[in-house]
């Protein structure tokens, strides 16, 4: 397939990046404005919406939080340089770490009807132990500026290259675009916007991938010709080392990504109880067919017999570079625009409200118990701004990103066993929380830079659940978790 | 096929944001009354549902690998998706 097809699109100005980041910022300030003022009276429904998300916003919002915009460039990556194989192990993790969370869901939100954070429940699952809390409060930290930097990275980037905007301007209008509307309606906001924005993404996806293949002479047919053509091997799912090479590491990291991570805890304590379980089964099943949709792309790089050389040496930019020079009309270009800018804001907003309920809970409320429920308010507002900015800082320093993410990666990894087992084991004591955290990261992680992502990995799961299994029969006692019925409320909301 | 997957795609975002504002105006509905939130969580078994979903992903990228027609399964499903979303509206209960 002759691949002098693609050529830029001198009518992608700047202009045009700019509108389409701060229209997007606008249209969710406006929402959220409306957001505040109906529902958002204090701490606790800014934090946890007044735990009444029903289940269509449960689903919407669910699915925003865990599409990323990497995520969305991710699915066309994976397939261009591992074919069919990549885009499956890229695929069938991700929706299943999704639905990964129903029994944890349930338990935790059945056993402590009141909670907020997954620190909180640590907290209280291991006597108010300050080493259990401590790890958990800094992991979820970080996983959440985590996710704000790698969301607002990829986005400028993608923004820089589309319309050749500066990616240090790109990012400070991204995060104030996102960090605008955030401010004014905690949870709510972040839930009816990233429901509104997996509108945005899957609706646009499904038409641009569409229109890439209208445009290629040949179509579908011509495109699975000449990917099998170039390789066999592009068009079967079984290739061990799309397994090897990321696919095994990848749905340990997704099942951390999702069970260690504050975003997706606070959504268990503010979505309606009755709704819980089945908000993660549809966002996990109806989470499939957008990476599916995406990953279809990069069976075209392959075709067309793209190189990374082609579009600035990065394979995570071969989606983007085919929409923009495929020669489709500026509209569908502006669309799939759309389609990464709704995935990053709505990822990041979800990040913020996260923050925001950690802060609050786990660190005012734990360590100042008297603060006022005005000087809480403010003080949980600003910390999404804070986040923002954190992140944003980190961004524009220029940095390496790696310390960062081998840290939270080490941390998410290392506890996603033991806090699976401390919900699920009522054996499970804090000496064998701390210590299999602590033992995999001292351990795990020198296999994991010495020995390689798949055996590290495995090292650091299978220390951190063995120490908690040892330390828990050894230890003996049983943990009664409908005890913690008991806990109260710990940002009530205010009487009126 | 563009057309197709357009015109659908127009159906399913007028169907989404109708679910979407039957939802608003529940939200905003049941917390102006104020009633209290029952803690109940029912004892669904989502196991079958789960896995079903899962063999079903991993079922249609292989089946992508077998016939061009299958490449335009990952946007139609994607259609899928924002009318499920929509379709959550519909089938949530209101608790007043």
């Amino acid at each position: 397939m002759d691949k002098s097809i693609f050529a830029a699109m001198p009518s992608l100005t700047p202009t045009l990046g700019f509108a389409s980041m701060i229209g997007l910022g606008l249209f969710s300030l406006a929402l959220s404005y409306a957001v505040k003022t109906l529902l958002v009276r204090n701490t606790h429904d800014f934090i946890i919406a007044d735990r009444r998300v029903g289940f269509g916003f449960g689903v919407g919002s669910v699915i925003a939080v865990w599409t990323w915009a990497m995520a969305v460039m991710m699915s066309s990556a994976m397939t261009y340089q591992w074919g069919l194989s990549g885009l499956f192990w890229f695929v069938v993790p991700n929706g299943f770490a999704v639905m990964a969370m129903i029994p944890f869901a349930r338990i935790l939100r059945k056993n402590m009807p009141e909670g907020y954070t997954i620190s909180e429940f640590i907290e209280y699952r291991f006597s108010r132990s300050k080493a259990a809390t401590a790890i958990v409060t800094v992991t979820m930290i970080f996983g959440i500026i985590l996710e704000i930097l790698i969301n607002l990275k990829g986005t400028s980037v993608v923004i820089s290259t589309v319309f050749g905007i500066d990616w240090k301007v790109a990012t400070v209008v991204g995060i104030i675009c996102v960090l605008a509307y955030s401010y004014f309606g905690g949870l709510w906001t972040s839930v009816m916007t990233g429901t509104l924005n997996t509108l945005m993404i899957t609706v646009p996806a499904a038409i641009v991938v569409a229109a890439v293949y209208a445009v290629i002479p040949g179509g579908s047919e011509a495109v699975f010709n000449a990917a099998g053509a170039a390789d066999a091997r592009n068009l079967s799912v079984l290739r061990p080392d799309a397994a090897a090479g990321f696919g095994i590491t990848l749905a340990f990291g997704l099942l951390a990504a999702t069970v260690s991570d504050q975003t997706f805890w606070q959504k268990v304590w503010a979505i309606k109880s009755r709704d819980v379980g089945r908000v993660f089964l549809w966002s996990g099943a109806l989470f499939y067919p957008i990476p599916i949709c995406l990953g279809m792309l990069g069976l075209v790089g392959i075709a067309y017999g793209l190189k990374p050389s082609d579009f600035g040496g990065d394979i995570v930019a071969v989606g983007p570079y085919i929409v923009s020079h495929i020669g489709l009309g500026l509209t569908l270009v502006l669309l799939y625009v759309l389609v990464i800018l709704a995935a990053c804001y709505s990822t990041i907003d979800g990040a913020s409200a996260a923050l925001s309920s950690v802060v609050a809970v786990d660190i005012v409320k734990r360590y100042f118990p008297q603060t006022s429920e005005s000087s809480l308010f403010v003080i949980t507002k600003v910390s999404v701004l804070l986040g923002g900015i954190v992140a944003t800082l980190i961004v524009l320093s220029g940095l390496d990103f790696t310390t960062l993410v081998l840290t939270t990666y080490a941390l998410k990894t290392s506890i996603l066993l033991p806090l699976v087992l401390s919900i699920l084991w009522p054996k499970t004591n804090m000496v064998g929380f701390v210590g299999g955290i602590a033992l995999a990261i001292a351990v795990g992680m020198p296999i994991y830079a010495t020995a390689g992502e798949l055996i590290g990995t495995l090292s650091i799961v299978a220390i951190s659940g063995l120490t908690v299994l040892v330390a828990g029969l050894i230890g003996g006692k049983d943990f009664d978790l409908a005890g913690l019925r008991r806990i109260g409320d710990e940002v009530s909301a205010p009487a009126e | 096929m563009y057309i197709f997957i357009t015109l659908v795609g127009i159906a399913v975002t007028v169907f989404f944001l109708a679910g979407f504002w039957r939802g608003l105006q529940n939200a905003i509905a049941e917390y102006r009354s104020g009633a209290p939130e029952p803690n109940d969580v029912p004892n669904y078994q989502y196991g079958s549902l789960a896995a079903l979903s899962v063999i079903a992903s991993a079922v249609i990228i292989a089946g992508a690998g077998f016939s061009p027609a299958m490449i335009y399964a990952g946007p139609l499903l994607a259609l899928v998706t924002a009318a499920g979303c929509g379709l959550a509206f519909f089938v949530e209960q209101k608790s007043t």
